[in-house]
C-alpha cells in the first residue's frame, strides 16, 4: 500500500532521486542536495508553525510504499504566492488597437509581465515515478493536497493556482524560450530552468522583459507554445481540470505553459469530501475507490482505498488502512470519491 | 537654374515630376487635385497668411528656359496640428553579474520629441537634371531660406529619410511591426500617411517600448538605415551638420536626421552682402545666393567673389535673382562638389 505523508529530513536521498527524474520545467524540484535540504526544513517548520493566515509556508509531501519504504512521488503546496518573493507570470490579454478615423478596431494579443497571481495558494513540485503515471496513486499524490487544504482552510488562500509545465522538445528545446527568454538571458532553456531551481526564480524573472510582448511578432512555433502543456505535464493538468480548475489568461514566463486556477471553495475534493468516523472492519464490501485522509498536520496521511462509503454514518477501514492513516477506531477520517 | 516658390502654373510640371517619382514618393502624389491644393497652400504660406503650424514652403527648381525640373519643401513646424511620432532607439540592459548575464537590447521608445521642429522634405530632382550643383542647390536653398527667416522655424531642422523597402514596396520593418497593428501592407499605410493620416496609423501602435530582439532579423537589420536612393540626399545634409541621433520613422525605420538651425553650415556661414556686378574669373568659387525676399524668393548658385561686404557676380546671376547692384543678398560658399540629391 502507498501512503502520502509530510516529508522528513531522512527522505533527502530519495527525494533527490525523484528530483533528478523530474521534468525540466518543475523548477521547485532542483537536483541539488543543499537546496532540497532547505526545502525539507522549510516544510517541516511549516507543518509545525501555528498559522493564522496563509503566508510563505510550504508543505512538501511524499508518497511512500509502506512495505519497501521506497518513495515513488512527491508534491507540494505553497500557502501563498508572493510572500517571500514576488510571483511573476505573463498575462495574455489583447492590446486594443483602435482608430475611429480609420474605422479600425482590433485586439492584438500581448504578453505582459505581472504579479497578478500574488496571494494565492500554489500547487507545485508534482512528480511521480514514470510507471505510476495515470494510476490512482498519481491521483492520490495530487489530490491529497486538496484534502489537506480542506482540513486546514485557515492555512490557505481563497483561490488555488498551479502552473503546468509548458512544451519543450525531447532534446530540451523550448520554442517559447528561444523566442523570448533566450534574448534576455543568452542561456539555453534547460540551463535557465536549472538556474531557476538553484537560484531564486524571482531573480531570473526580474531579468525578463518589463514591456509587453506582442504575440503576432513571435515566430509561429513560439506562438503555438502559449498555453500548451508538456506531454508529461498533461496528467497533472487533467487531474486538476477534473477538480474544477480552469485555465485563465496567465502563462509561465519561461515556457509559456498554462496556469490553472480555482476558487478554493469550489474545488471538487474540498466541497465533496466529508468527515466520517473510522470503524475497524476486517472485511469490507467495497463499492468504489476513495481517497481517505486524516485531518492531521504533521501527522497527515492519505491513502487510496476500496471502501463501502454511505452518504453519512461511519466508514469501515481495514487494520492496514488504519495503520497507514495513523488513526484508530472511532477517530474521524476525510473521504472523497476517487 | 533658380529655386523659387511654387506657382499655380507649375501644376502640370509637378504632376509630371510626381509621375516620374513613382508611388513610393508619398508626399508628392500624382494627383492633380491634391497637388493643386498643396500649391495654393504654399502660396498662402509664402504670402504670410498661415500660422507656423500650417506653413508649407514648397520650392521648385527652374532652368533658364522656365522648365521646372525639381521640387523641395520645408514646413514651419511639425506635430502642432496632429501628433508627430518617432521611435527613439534606446537601450535595455538585462544584467545578472553573478550568472555572467549581460545582454544589451536595443529598444524602441515611441515619442513626440520632434514636435515644433521644422522638417525639410519632398525633395525630387528629375533624373536628367542630376548633374552639376542642381541637387545641392535644390536641397540647400531651403537652408539658406531658413537662415534668412529663422523666426519662422523651429530650433531644429529634421529630415525623415526613406527607409528600406524592396521594389514591390515591402518594408521588412513594417512587416515585422506595424502590420500586426494596422493589418495592411506597407504600401497602403505609406499611401495613407502621404495623405495626412500618419498620426491615425501611429495611434494604432502600442505606446509602450518595444524590444528589437523580438523583431525579425530582416527588420532589425534596417533600423536607422536609409534607402539607397536617399543616401545622396543624406550625404548632402550630413555635410551641413545633420546627424542621426537615434530617431527613426515608425513605419519603415528610416533614419531621422537633425541639426540645430544655428549649427547648420549654410546658416552659420551665410552672410548678408551687397551685390555688385562684374565678371568673376573662371576659378572663382561657387556660392549659394538668396535675394532675401519671402514671396518673391529666388536662390541660385553661381561663381562669385567676396570683397569685404560686397559680393561680385555676373549680370545673368543678378537677373536670375531679380536683384540690382547695391541690393543685399544672403550668400554662402557652396561646399565642394559632392553627391547629387535625388530624393529626400
Amino acid at each position: 500500500m502507498l501512503a502520502l505523508r509530510p516529508v522528513q529530513l531522512t527522505d533527502l536521498p530519495q527525494l533527490q532521486r525523484l528530483a533528478r527524474e523530474s521534468l525540466v520545467g518543475v523548477t521547485s524540484l532542483p537536483d541539488d542536495t543543499e537546496r532540497l535540504r532547505q526545502k525539507i526544513l522549510a516544510s517541516c517548520a511549516s507543518f509545525e508553525a501555528d498559522v493564522q493566515s496563509p503566508g510563505g509556508e510550504s508543505y512538501l509531501f511524499v508518497l511512500q510504499d509502506q512495505e519497501s519504504g521506497c518513495l515513488v512521488g512527491c508534491s507540494e503546496i505553497l500557502a501563498s504566492t508572493g510572500c517571500n518573493e514576488p510571483f511573476y507570470s505573463l498575462r495574455n490579454r489583447p492590446f486594443s488597437s483602435e482608430s475611429r478615423e480609420l474605422n479600425i478596431q482590433h485586439g492584438v494579443p500581448a504578453l505582459s509581465l505581472c504579479q497578478d497571481l500574488s496571494g494565492q495558494t500554489l500547487l507545485r513540485g508534482f512528480h511521480i515515478d514514470a510507471q505510476r503515471v495515470r494510476t490512482s496513486q498519481s491521483e492520490l499524490l495530487s489530490r491529497a493536497r486538496l484534502m489537506f487544504i480542506a482540513a486546514h482552510p485557515r492555512r490557505f488562500a481563497e483561490s488555488v493556482i498551479t502552473e503546468i509545465v509548458g512544451f519543450s522538445t525531447e532534446d530540451g528545446q523550448s520554442p517559447f524560450w528561444d523566442a523570448i527568454g533566450q534574448h534576455f538571458f543568452d542561456l539555453p532553456y534547460v540551463e535557465a530552468e536549472r538556474l531557476c531551481g538553484l537560484q531564486s526564480r524571482t531573480f531570473l524573472a526580474e531579468l525578463m522583459p518589463q514591456y509587453p510582448i506582442y504575440v503576432p511578432m513571435l515566430p509561429p512555433a513560439a506562438q503555438a507554445c502559449i498555453g500548451r502543456v508538456h506531454p508529461d505535464g498533461q496528467e497533472a493538468f487533467d487531474i486538476l481540470e477534473r477538480e474544477g480548475f480552469e485555465t485563465n489568461s496567465y502563462v509561465d514566463l519561461f515556457d509559456g505553459g498554462p496556469t490553472l486556477h480555482a476558487r478554493t471553495a469550489n474545488i471538487r475534493s474540498i466541497t465533496l469530501s466529508r468527515l466520517a468516523i473510522a470503524r475497524q472492519s476486517p472485511e469490507i464490501d467495497a463499492r468504489g475507490r476513495f481517497l481517505v485522509s486524516n485531518d492531521g498536520l504533521g501527522s497527515y496521511r492519505a491513502i487510496v482505498a476500496e471502501l463501502d462509503v454511505r452518504a453519512d454514518g461511519p466508514v469501515g477501514l481495514s487494520p492496514d488502512m488504519l495503520v497507514a492513516l495513523g488513526v484508530t477506531d472511532g477517530e474521524p477520517v476525510r473521504v472523497v470519491t476517487l | 537654374m533658380i529655386v523659387r516658390p511654387v506657382a499655380l502654373t507649375d501644376l502640370p510640371a509637378l504632376l509630371y515630376l510626381a509621375r516620374c517619382a513613382g508611388p513610393g514618393f508619398t508626399s508628392l502624389p500624382a494627383n492633380e487635385e491634391r497637388l493643386a491644393h498643396r500649391i495654393r497652400w504654399a502660396q498662402r504660406t509664402f504670402a504670410g497668411q498661415v500660422e507656423r503650424a500650417d506653413a508649407d514652403y514648397l520650392f521648385v527648381l527652374e532652368d533658364d528656359d522656365r522648365q521646372v525640373v525639381g521640387i523641395s519643401a520645408l514646413t514651419g513646424a511639425i506635430g502642432l496640428r496632429e501628433a508627430w511620432y518617432n521611435y527613439r532607439v534606446g537601450m535595455t540592459v538585462s544584467s545578472a553579474p553573478a550568472l555572467g548575464i549581460e545582454r544589451r537590447i536595443p529598444t524602441l521608445f515611441l515619442n513626440n520629441e520632434m514636435t515644433g521642429q521644422s522638417e525639410i522634405c519632398s525633395l525630387y530632382l528629375h533624373p536628367e537634371q542630376r548633374y552639376a550643383h542642381n541637387g545641392r542647390l535644390l536641397s540647400l536653398a531651403r537652408l539658406l531660406f531658413v537662415a534668412e527667416f529663422p523666426q519662422m522655424f523651429g530650433e531644429k531642422l529634421i529630415a525623415e529619410l526613406r527607409g528600406h523597402a524592396d521594389e514591390q514596396g515591402c518594408s521588412p520593418f513594417w512587416d515585422s511591426l506595424g502590420r500586426h497593428f494596422f493589418k495592411k501592407d506597407f504600401s497602403y499605410a505609406d499611401q495613407l500617411s502621404g495623405m495626412g493620416n500618419k498620426s491615425f496609423i501611429a495611434e494604432l501602435m502600442p505606446r509602450q517600448p518595444l524590444y528589437t530582439c523580438l523583431l525579425t532579423e530582416q527588420a532589425q537589420a534596417v533600423i536607422g538605415k536609409a534607402h539607397p536612393n536617399s543616401e545622396p540626399a543624406m550625404r548632402i545634409l550630413n555635410a551641413e551638420g545633420f546627424s542621426h541621433k537615434g530617431y527613426i520613422d515608425i513605419f519603415d525605420a528610416g533614419p531621422v536626421i537633425e541639426a540645430a538651425v544655428s549649427d547648420i553650415r549654410t546658416v552659420r556661414d551665410s552672410r548678408a552682402l551687397t551685390l555688385s556686378i562684374g565678371t568673376p574669373d573662371a576659378q572663382a568659387p561657387f556660392w549659394l545666393i538668396h535675394n532675401r525676399r519671402l514671396e518673391s524668393c529666388r536662390v541660385t548658385s553661381a561663381r562669385a567673389h567676396q570683397h569685404g561686404h560686397s559680393l561680385l557676380v555676373d549680370r545673368l546671376t543678378a537677373k536670375r535673382l531679380q536683384v540690382q547692384p547695391g541690393d543685399t543678398v544672403r550668400a554662402v560658399p557652396l561646399p565642394k562638389r559632392g553627391p547629387q540629391a535625388v530624393a529626400a
